[in-house]
């Protein structure tokens, strides 16, 4: 009881962690993009003057993450000359709400009333007028645009509207985009781009080693009195092990070798973590394996293993008709095809189905989006042509390793 | 319900009434009263986690690692994608869990929510504790639409939510109960794969996937169920992939467990799914599907017992009469039965069900005599036949089966000569037949519409012999009018497809929608003869 009790305690520890990209990313060494960062943003407050710099990087690689950080240091370093405004393009890409939530959070931070009647004029008119005065009082607005390439749709306003205020002595402030698109400063219009500093942070996917340094930070519990000493150093030692095992080692870089970012590494933690046997309370290398597999998924394959033999049979009379007839089929064809095979004995079974016994495996079909549907819309689905989703070998190898099919089938269409 | 006769959950709920029955129940109870954090909980009595698991066979490493993922009280979670087939016990078997260990969620299905701002008000007003009532004029917590506010919104709703979990769970632990509900909440999100159609599909889709990283609240899991596999969904945005979450289909022994439970005579009936089950479970594996049509099936196989099979005992030679008797229907059920849609619960009374099998076959034999549901102008129905005709006859074909006149007696002198011609003709038209219907330029489809009308001016012509001839002359005229508009009205009316302009001809072409049996329909409410203006075998 007392060792489940610990290894709830050190599973909720190990979950907090992999969901809290503060404890992830924080890296104090000279050339980590923290450092870089925080230098950059901390110059231009200590220094009054403006900025704008790009923050690229794959989908999860800590883009966001290492941005807070900087953020909650300087929130401590110079707490009365720094306001934060925080944009999403998911959210405010169009450029009436994105200057109706600048105007909401500046009003929040500044104890102001907000008017949510206030019209696009009002707000980007107050919006200028409050740069000025933070300009004044020596306070530097950081606006954080996340989903850079989101804002740069349509006519630029937004971003022209601010790169061309800070343009101007007596504003401060520093834009930060981040984005995950390596070209996003190439969709800038031209007025936009020639007010917009080209400072890029890169932001790379870890090394092997990297990655290794990150799982032994992850992973190891502290020692202190929050855990029993002997627990925690056992554990400690066991994840050690496990990590410098041969074999992990294999695991992880097939895994690394299909998604490498910093957050893919997390959701296999994450994975690992929840599998682990909480009565003897230490991670083992099976469950890092059994995450492997819970992870890598094959999408066809698991379809096709869901098939009924029904459906297995259309799937392969559709693709042999595309093969053969070098064109795409149609509900009509498949089952004039059918009612040939039965007259020549070589049918799906020796019961006659009709029409809507197949129409029904056909819907499912479609249900599951496996076949498509190609032009034209139309009430009437089955004369509609349609397309195979799925190549011609996995069904193959589907129907010789997991189904033992009539063999007439079988030598029908090998 | 019948909860209170069996222990266990009954063999499969439907999602709405596995999601709403203990909403409503506790709505019901308290409905004076506000509704309290509580109310976010599945409600119900407690149940464990062996109970869960075998109430749902065949379903125990799925449900073992949804709880792994879930993880121990207060513990954070990165978001989950569920997804299988449909009736594979997705929803069930979330929502029990969530019954299982007691912790708030927040269930909205895509479907009942059918575009972002129902879905977003439904949460929030879930999240605010808000019930729609007379009081407040049926209005909702917030209104939002657009999804900057609603993220603002929940953020504050969930903060707000999770603060009091806190508190009481604060206040519990000094109290030593045994009701600890934690402070994670969770929000589910079903049908998830509805999403994609609707109208705003390409932003919202990325907002729900980013939602677990907008809201930067380690107090939030996010759950998603859906049919399809997680790579259907396609966005040029990509997002970090939730943990997925197979539910397979079941296997045929999985489906046997479940056929049989609540079944009164085991024996009996274990021995008709030997007989029956495999036939069945090669064409579909869902269970909604196969438990629709083995029900009157069984009923067939316990004919010959004369008290429905309550209380027989089972022997050998029963088995035997017993197969031999429902030998002969099988095919024909696996042929027939499908044909009826299949009834999504076994919870509906079977008086119900004979009613609405009543209902449909009547509705059906309505069908074939003939009458349209839906009120058309005649020459309207003359345009929809025509563009019928004008996509399934060939258009060669069309100087032989309208002349000038509109005539059929020419019609067959010209067939004859050659034989072989019309055989290639023959081919050509089934091969039109498994293409679709054809394109046709305008002017066609008027040439044809004009033939029409003068044919089936000419018998009442004769009939009505009285009429003078301007009368007619008029009421060919009115027919006439206004075509290019009823062209259009049929065009919006999803009854024509009216394709791009072809780049060589240069003109827009046209394509007949709709059905033969309907054409036949429309045909027959004009007493016009369509069958033989269709060129077939």
């Amino acid at each position: 009881m007392e060792g489940e009790n610990h290894a709830v305690k050190a599973v909720n520890v190990l979950r907090s962690r992999i969901c809290d990209p503060k404890f992830i990313f924080f890296d104090d060494s000279p050339d980590s993009n923290y450092s870089k960062l925080k230098f950059m943003i901390s110059s231009s407050v200590t220094e009054a003057c403006n900025n704008s710099i790009l923050l690229l990087g794959p989908r999860g690689s800590g883009k966001s993450a290492v941005l807070e950080l900087v953020i909650q240091y300087l929130m401590q370093e110079y707490p009365d000359s720094i306001s934060v405004i925080r944009l999403n393009g998911l959210l405010h890409s169009d450029d009436i709400s994105a200057f109706k939530e600048i105007a909401r959070q500046l009003c929040m931070e500044h104890q102001l009333v907000f008017s949510k009647a206030a019209s696009f004029d009002d707000n980007s008119q107050f919006m200028m007028a409050m740069l000025k005065e933070c300009g004044l009082a020596h306070k530097t607005v950081i606006f954080v645009l996340d989903e850079f390439d989101l804002f740069a749709q349509g006519k630029q306003r937004l971003l022209y509207s601010l790169l061309d205020a800070m343009q101007s002595i007596t504003s401060q402030a520093v834009v930060v985009g981040i984005s995950c698109r390596l070209d996003a400063d190439q969709l800038l219009e031209k007025r936009v781009r020639s007010r917009f500093s080209h400072r890029k942070l890169l932001f790379l996917p870890p090394s092997m080693e990297d990655s290794q340094r990150l799982l032994m930070h992850m992973l190891t519990l502290p020692i202190d009195s929050s855990f029993p000493h002997d627990y925690a150093v056992e554990f400690n030692k066991k994840v050690q092990n496990i990590i410098e095992d041969r074999r992990f080692k294999e695991t992880l870089n097939k895994f690394l070798n299909i998604d490498s970012a910093v957050k893919d590494l997390l959701r296999f933690l994450f994975c690992a973590v929840s599998h682990m046997d909480l009565q003897t309370g230490f991670l083992s290398r099976e469950n890092f394996e059994i995450a492997f597999f819970s992870i890598q998924r094959h999408p066809k394959l698991e379809f096709l293993r869901n098939c009924t033999e029904l459906e297995l049979y259309m799937l392969v009379c559709m693709k042999s008709l595309e093969v053969k007839e070098q064109s795409l089929c149609n509900f009509n064809s498949v089952m004039k095809g059918n009612i040939c095979c039965y007259n020549r004995g070589q049918s799906f079974s020796s019961n006659h189905y009709y029409i809507n016994v197949y129409w029904l495996g056909f819907r499912h079909l479609i249900d599951l989006e496996e076949i498509s549907f190609l032009n034209f819309h139309c009430l009437n689905i089955s004369p509609r042509k349609m397309q195979v989703l799925i190549d011609y070998y996995p069904i193959c190898e589907e129907l010789l390793s997991f189904r033992i099919l009539p063999n007439l089938l079988r030598l029908k269409q090998f | 319900m019948d909860k209170d006769k069996t222990p266990q959950l009954p063999v499969r709920m439907t999602r709405s009434s596995a999601s709403s029955s203990n909403h409503i129940a506790t709505a019901e109870v308290n409905s004076l009263e506000p509704l309290t954090i509580n109310d976010l909980l599945v409600g119900g009595d407690p149940i464990s986690l062996d109970d869960i698991i075998s109430s749902f066979p065949g379903r125990s490493s799925q449900i073992r690692e949804v709880v792994r993922l879930l993880g121990p009280l207060n513990s954070p979670m990165l978001p989950l994608f569920v997804y299988g087939g449909p009736s594979t016990g997705k929803t069930s078997i979330i929502l029990q869990l969530f019954r299982h260990l007691n912790r708030p969620l927040v269930y909205s299905s895509c479907r009942t929510c059918h575009n972002q701002g129902i879905l977003f008000e439904s949460i929030l007003n879930q999240l605010r504790l808000h019930r729609k009532n007379a009081a407040n004029g049926y209005s909702t917590a917030k209104r939002c639409e657009r999804p900057s506010d609603f993220v603002n919104f929940l953020r504050e709703a969930l903060t707000n939510v999770v603060n009091n979990l806190k508190k009481s769970e604060n206040s519990i632990s000094n109290k030593m109960t045994n009701g600890k509900i934690g402070n994670m909440i969770y929000l589910v999100f079903d049908n998830f794969q509805l999403v994609r159609e609707w109208e705003k599909s390409s932003t919202i889709l990325p907002l729900l996937f980013n939602l677990h990283d907008l809201l930067k609240m380690p107090e939030v899991g996010v759950i998603f169920i859906s049919n399809t596999s997680p790579d259907t969904f396609y966005t040029n945005m990509g997002y970090v992939e939730p943990v997925p979450i197979l539910f397979p289909e079941y296997t045929e022994g999985d489906i046997r467990q479940i056929l049989l439970r609540n079944q009164l005579n085991q024996k009996l009936y274990s021995s008709f799914l030997d007989l029956v089950l495999h036939s069945f479970y090669r064409i579909t594996n869902q269970v909604s599907q196969l438990s629709a049509t083995l029900k009157p099936l069984y009923e067939k196989y316990c004919e010959p017992l004369n008290d429905k099979g309550k209380g027989v005992a089972h022997n050998s030679e029963m088995n035997l009469r017993l197969s031999t008797h429902i030998k002969p229907h099988i095919s024909s059920a696996l042929n027939e039965i499908f044909k009826i849609s299949y009834i999504s619960s076994t919870e509906v009374e079977t008086q119900k069900e004979e009613k609405w099998k009543g209902k449909s076959s009547r509705s059906e034999q309505s069908k074939e005599l003939g009458s349209l549901d839906f009120h058309m102008s005649t020459s309207a129905k003359y345009l929809l036949i025509s563009a019928f005709l004008a996509s399934r006859n060939p258009a060669t074909l069309d100087a032989s089966l309208f002349d000038s006149k509109g005539g059929f007696d020419n019609r067959k002198r010209k067939r004859k000569p050659s034989e072989k011609a019309l055989e290639r003709k023959e081919t050509l038209e089934e091969e039109m037949l498994m293409k679709g219907p054809g394109t046709f330029p305008l002017e066609r489809l008027l040439a044809i519409f004009q033939c029409l009308v003068s044919v089936a001016e000419d018998p009442s012509d004769n009939e009505e012999q009285n009429n003078n001839a301007s009368g007619v002359q008029s009421g060919s005229g009115d027919l006439m009018s206004d075509i290019l508009l009823q062209l259009s009205s049929l065009c919006n009316a999803n009854f024509i497809f009216k394709g791009r302009s072809c780049p060589i001809e240069g003109s827009t072409r046209y394509r007949s929608t709709i059905s033969e049996d309907l054409a036949l329909k429309v045909a027959r409410s004009l007493k016009f003869p369509l069958s033989k203006y269709l060129y077939r075998s």
